[in-house]
């Protein structure tokens, strides 16, 4: 077995951190080759996350049988053929105890920070893919990359807490300008060697680093917690600046494509179906060049208004207009949306699926949590929020199952995630959504 | 700028730098606001500094609409690990540009003993200059020693004098001191604080030109003339007399009139194929266009912006208003006639499109923007659990009015739609993309409203109701108020705006004596005082 020079400090880092990461401990000790690629380095685990707007339709979606043999529910079969790669969470409960339900806003961030959020569009902590992100993004160029389908850079919900969320990249082009554009070090690349430009960076952001001290003592504390996101902002730049300037040491079996120029984005199905996919594959490519280990992809936002061409109404309205049919005691023309959700969400799968990786794909070599804001949307209902879990992250999570939460809390799948990725967290959570209960019987 | 003008900022910032940078760096001074810049300041900025040649390319992390404005929120955010690497890179790519072969000779203050070394005196002179103006104030000596420093060992490190100063111009213009906009708050004694000069000149030149304060004006600052009456009346003149006051009020107009939504209007284009991404620049381009005109050019009643025929139109706009386009200019003004059913600002394009669905007008859209924006009154959300089937239609045989009256069978909806439909339904003779209509699923459509005791009909009797309602001035002076200030808008206190908005109503609603009263009230530079020192761990906790 190689140490690695990366590998080592990754392990001096976790060392010191509060949460410890086992996956990269697992790789030095792994000796079956299992998670090794090609050439022996050890394949990263990566985070995901996927966010739909408004929900599933309870009664079409939620399995009546538990486990592996559930049955293949209407709005799941979009997703039929990856059933043995995902776990479904039915029954599971955004609780905001004293905290307003805030309509499409405390489902998801309760969700995703384990904390029912105070304010519309702020959430009241880190992320989870961000927390992820502390532990497992150390040596990638990128510790974090959002993408929005339909173009607006504000729908990610991916945050250090606050108003400010990392923005997404609203089109494909942008995305592949990010992850392939300047700055870029080909794996596959024979004659790789630093460019020099980038040492010069280092000096001028450690110049800059240096005004922090001198600016901190003239702020009030709200203004010093900002001052110390930019300069963290700051930090990371630097350590992407670091990666670009090692040799890349996952060789990929994949080949960049050409950039893939300027495409239509918008809200409307039929460009989202073209989009999604193009988006989807590109954040894929980037975690297999290793570009970044946690890659947040979003479809619209929780009020969602992608339309069906000639629907004058387009989705959310649709979720609070439309009647509950007597007959079939649901609402077709929202279920009909739900379904598209859950196609967007075969998409990103698929990408994800498509790249061989050591003995598995990518996507077994991820963990992608799908998240919502409501579960029914015409009552904003926080009760049975559909979340999944795809991936096994390197094995670590069995998958195919459903499970039934019975009313428990959201953060019951969040902790779960993170420990499938190796963070050594006890417990998740505020308030009544305080969890220690992992679904442990999923964890290896 | 030429290499003349730059020289004498120089002269004068060697005074500076001994004198007007002492409160920077002396450490009595308190932070008391941070902005972020917006696209629009920090492209302003870079083009009044080094040229409008000089490219800008990158990516600016979005603003979020806080309580009514943008500007709010620069007061919030921070900078993300994605807006920083733009920012950063940004820098970059301007420095590359300044330091070029192209423009060194323009932009450059000084020439170098030698290309191919350092030369810390040219350096020096050149980071003093565009330090005052990238900072807003002189650089200190200790930050004008560290660029130099920079700029000498990446001389020495590339054998060539101009890519030291690329790299240090580089981290200037990535530096927090540039990013954002420091207010700074000193002692004005009595346990009071107030502005230094040069975050008054910040202020002033953000608020009323959108960009980065002028030579001039930092002059001003510097002789401590922003500080009395009279200086400041004298740069408050110049600052007023130049067309550049329309740019700063463009701003202030897209922000409050939220025309910032239109980059996200998406149309169905099966519903709607006459819609197009030109109609929409268009007609986001009809609104401040015909409002600058009223407020600054004309100097007209800013109650007449809800009832005057005067707009304008281009050839996008004419095919929507159903106007022959047979004009040879661009732009063109045009007088709506009074059975267009058209007047002020509620019926144009603008305002009609942005706050209707993909493929239907929406009353309930329009009129809670509308109350928001106009009249500073913001409705509440729904209840979570309220079942909108109730007024769906699902034949669609009715009109809108007659879905939206079933709220008024349930009291806890009606508390709500009440307050917000009458002016949308006002506006139902206007469909999702503006165009005119008389009637809707083959019957007519009642354009008759009572709002808070007052029944009027149609946009033009909206207009008017909003014209005489007193509640819209004292929203527009609020909202120029909490933006000037990046505060919310319900946060404005009365007493410090009550002199501004004296002046506003005296003048007769003029735009100009609203902005003069503002920026001239006593309090205007007033700053609250310092927050006692948080504790380190404090702020530790606060990022990890």
């Amino acid at each position: 077995m190689k140490l690695s020079r990366r590998g080592l400090l990754r392990g001096t880092f976790q060392g010191s951190a509060a949460v410890m990461a086992i996956p990269f401990l697992d790789c030095f000790l792994d000796n079956h080759g299992r998670a090794l690629a090609a050439t022996g380095q050890p394949i990263p685990t990566r985070f995901n996350t996927f966010f739909f707007g408004c929900g599933l339709t309870t009664q079409l979606w939620v399995p009546k049988k538990t486990g592996l043999d559930y049955e293949m529910t209407n709005q799941l079969k979009p997703l039929e053929a990856f059933r043995k790669k995902l776990n479904v969470f039915s029954g599971m409960r955004a609780i905001v105890d004293d905290s307003p339900n805030i309509q499409h806003w405390s489902g998801l961030a309760c969700s995703n920070t384990g904390i029912p959020p105070t304010k519309v569009g702020r959430f009241d902590s880190k992320t989870i893919d961000l927390t992820i992100a502390d532990v497992i993004s150390r040596g990638a160029r990128f510790k974090s990359v959002a993408a929005a389908c339909t173009g607006d850079p504000k729908e990610s919900y991916s945050s250090l807490g606050g108003a400010n969320t990392l923005p997404a990249e609203p089109s494909p082009m942008a995305l592949y300008t990010r992850l392939f554009g300047p700055g870029f070090q080909d794996p596959n690349k024979t004659d790789w060697k630093p460019d020099p430009q980038t040492m010069l960076q280092q000096s001028v952001l450690s110049v800059v680093a240096d005004e922090r001290k001198s600016l901190m003592k003239k702020l009030g504390p709200t203004d010093r917690t900002r001052m110390d996101q930019y300069f963290t902002s700051l930090r990371e730049s630097e350590l992407q600046i670091a990666a670009e300037l090692r040799r890349p040491d996952i060789v990929a079996k994949v080949t960049i494509p050409p950039a893939p120029g300027e495409v239509p984005v918008n809200y409307s199905l039929p460009t989202l179906r073209n989009v999604t996919p193009l988006m989807a594959r590109l954040g894929a490519l980037a975690m297999a060049t290793d570009q970044t280990r946690v890659f947040n992809l979003s479809v619209g936002q929780p009020v969602s208004t992608i339309f069906v061409p000639g629907d004058p109404f387009g989705y959310h309205i649709t979720t609070h207009m439309e009647a509950i049919d007597p007959v079939l005691g649901y609402q077709p023309r929202t279920a009909q949306y739900n379904v598209y959700s859950m196609e967007f969400f075969a998409m990103m799968l698929k990408e994800l699926d498509a790249i061989p990786e050591g003995d598995g794909t990518l996507l077994d070599h991820s963990l992608v949590f799908a998240f919502t804001d409501v579960s029914f949307a015409k009552i904003h209902s926080l009760d049975g929020l559909p979340l999944m879990l795809a991936g096994s992250a390197s094995g670590r999570l069995k998958t195919g199952y459903h499970i039934a939460g019975n009313g428990s809390p959201v953060t019951r799948v969040g902790l779960t995630a993170q420990r499938a990725m190796g963070l050594s967290v006890a417990e998740w959570g505020s308030g009544s959504m305080k969890t220690t209960a992992a679904f442990t019987e999923l964890l290896t | 700028m030429g290499r003349k003008g730059i020289l004498v900022i120089t002269a004068l910032l060697i005074f500076a730098a001994t004198d007007g940078g002492a409160a920077w760096a002396s450490g009595s001074d308190h932070v008391v606001g941070l902005r972020r810049l917006s696209e629009r300041e920090y492209r302003n900025s870079i083009a009044d500094i080094f040229g409008k040649d000089i490219v800008v390319q990158g990516m600016f992390e979005p603003q979020v609409r806080m309580d009514g404005l943008l500007a709010t929120s620069a007061a919030v955010l921070s900078v993300t690990p994605v807006g920083f690497d733009s920012f950063s890179k940004m820098a970059d790519r301007i420095a590359i540009q300044i330091t070029g072969d192209k423009f060194r000779g323009k932009l450059v203050p000084c020439t170098p003993k030698s290309t191919k070394g350092a030369d810390d005196s040219c350096a020096a002179t050149f980071f003093s200059h565009y330090g005052l103006l990238l900072f807003r104030r002189p650089l200190t000596a200790d930050e004008l020693k560290a660029q130099v420093a920079l700029a000498h060992n990446m001389a020495q490190s590339t054998g060539d004098f101009y890519s030291g100063l690329r790299y240090g111009l580089a981290a200037l213009l990535q530096s927090p001191n540039f990013v954002f906009r420091y207010e700074v708050a000193v002692p004005l004694g009595n346990k009071t604080y107030t502005l230094d000069p040069y975050s008054r000149a910040t202020r002033l030149s953000y608020l009323m030109w959108d960009t980065t304060p002028d030579p001039e004006l930092l002059r001003a600052a510097d002789h401590g003339e922003l500080n009395t009456t009279e200086g400041l009346d004298k740069q408050v003149s110049r600052l007023m007399a130049s067309p550049r006051l329309d740019t700063g009020m463009r701003a202030f107009f897209t922000d409050m009139l939220e025309l910032d939504n239109f980059d996200q209007v998406s149309k169905d284009s099966l519903i709607y194929p006459l819609w197009s991404v030109a109609i929409a620049s268009s007609a986001r381009e009809e609104t401040l266009h015909s409002t600058i005109d009223l407020a600054l050019h004309e100097n007209g009643d800013m109650r007449d912006l809800m009832t005057t025929h005067k707009t304008f139109i281009n050839r996008s706009l004419a095919v929507i208003y159903g106007v022959p386009f047979s004009f040879d200019s661009d732009w063109v003004p045009y007088e709506t006639s009074p059975d267009s059913g058209r007047s002020g600002i509620l019926t144009q394009v603008s305002m009609l499109s942005m706050f209707s669905h993909p493929g239907q007008s929406s009353p309930t859209r329009r009129g809670v923007a509308l109350m928001d924006i106009f009249l500073c009154e913001p409705t509440p959300t729904p209840p979570n659990n309220v079942d909108f089937s109730q007024v769906n239609d699902p034949h669609g045989l009715k009109t809108k009015r007659e879905r939206l009256m079933a709220h008024a069978t349930n009291p806890l909806c009606a508390s709500c739609h009440n307050h917000s439909d009458p002016i949308g339904l006002s506006l139902e003779g206007f469909d999702s993309i503006g165009e005119r209509r008389l009637s809707e699923n083959g019957q007519p459509i009642d354009l008759s409203a009572t709002l808070q005791g007052k029944t009027f009909k149609d946009g033009t009797g909206l207009g008017q109701y909003l014209h005489d309602n007193p509640k819209y001035p004292s929203c527009l002076a609020h909202k120029l108020y909490a933006y000037a200030k990046g505060m919310d808008t319900q946060d404005v206190p009365t007493s410090a705006f009550s002199a501004a908005y004296k002046s506003f109503v005296g003048s007769g609603y003029r735009m100009r004596a609203l902005i003069k009263g503002l920026v001239e009230s006593p309090d205007f530079f007033n700053a609250p005082a310092p927050v006692a020192e948080a504790s380190a761990d404090h702020s530790k906790l606060a990022l990890h």
